[in-house]
């Protein structure tokens, strides 16, 4: 199997953020093992040595660890780990642009739970496409890591 | 007169020891040409937890009329395509009175080594010297040849981790070709 690579970045970043994702999106959960590194330079087609360097960055970063004789694994407490720096990030990095945006054309929060709740529930649709259809007062979604908050 | 009597020995002693670290240098480059040729052999890391034992293929070509050897690695069994998959290419030879080594990463920067002989030859070593492009994804920072036998040889490369931890892999290869 072959994947496409970006030219942006490393490979071996490329492959670390793979398993992040994979982690988010409970692909693989906490204590769940990762392929090897030979599995993973055959079925990528990637260095081994690529691979190595991916995995110690997971390890580095203190979301996987080594498990003697047993290879390695997601660690416990990885994925909330993980939504706090994205957290953080989009705290730091998208809001401020997004707050802008919303000043700037003057949107109330009340407006944009409903856009965004009838966005949700029409599933693809872009958030405000569906703006004069009111939401009923139990649609707001459920929040899946109201716990990790 | 007194004076070219202390310089001329002076001159003479500088030059020798020059020419001494020349033929080291040479005399490295010389072994490494030996091993030229296709090879295979498995890797081992520092932390086995992480795999050993994933097959690689390096390349060993001289080129430029003698002047420069071109090392290359893969996995084992990936198309010989250097333009999409992550096969970085180092080249080594010889400046001056040093023989040096630069490693295209795949990484995408290109760091420099400088090669120490142990006594008997067989093992090359190559320091980290300086290094061009971003060193954000980490960068190679050492390598060492073990010539055992024609057919034999070792390579050990430690790559520098962002945040400076090493990550060491070691490749035992036989020759095929």
């Amino acid at each position: 199997m072959d994947l496409e690579w970006s030219d942006g970045q490393p490979i071996y970043r490329q492959l670390r953020d793979r398993v992040i994702a994979m982690i988010l999106d409970g692909v693989l959960k906490e204590g769940d093992p990762l392929p090897s590194v030979r599995t993973v330079a055959a079925e990528y087609r990637v260095n081994p040595l690529t691979v190595l360097k991916g995995y110690q960055q997971l390890v580095d970063e203190e979301l996987v660890e080594k498990r003697r004789g047993l290879g390695m694994f997601v660690k416990p407490g990885a994925r909330s780990l993980l939504l706090q720096g994205e957290r953080q990030r989009f705290l730091d990095q998208e809001w401020p642009r997004v707050y802008a945006t919303i000043q700037r054309l003057g949107l109330k929060a009340d407006e944009l739970l409903r856009s965004s709740a009838t966005g949700r529930r029409s599933g693809d649709a872009a958030p405000g496409a569906a703006e004069s259809k009111a939401a009923p007062s139990n649609a707001g979604p459920s929040e899946p890591d109201e716990k990790e908050r | 007169m007194k004076s070219l009597r202390f310089t001329l020995p002076v001159a003479l002693i500088s030059l020798c020891a020059v020419a001494l670290a020349q033929s080291d240098a040479q005399k490295s480059f010389d072994q490494l040409k030996t091993i030229a040729g296709i090879w295979q052999g498995q890797v081992a890391v520092d932390q086995p937890e992480m795999g050993n034992g994933t097959l690689m293929e390096v390349s060993l070509r001289v080129t430029s009329r003698g002047n420069a050897i071109v090392h290359e690695m893969k996995a084992l069994g990936t198309p010989d395509d250097p333009a999409h998959y992550d096969h970085p290419v180092t080249m080594l030879y010889l400046d001056g009175d040093r023989l040096l080594l630069t490693h295209y990463c795949d990484a995408g920067n290109r760091p420099r080594m400088a090669a120490r002989t142990s006594s008997d030859g067989k093992t090359i070593e190559f320091d980290f010297l300086d290094v061009a492009g971003s060193t954000a994804p980490g960068h190679m920072q050492h390598a060492v040849f073990t010539i055992i036998d024609a057919n034999h040889h070792m390579e050990d490369w430690t790559y520098m981790m962002p945040g400076d931890k090493p990550m060491h892999a070691h490749i035992d290869l036989k020759r095929v070709q």
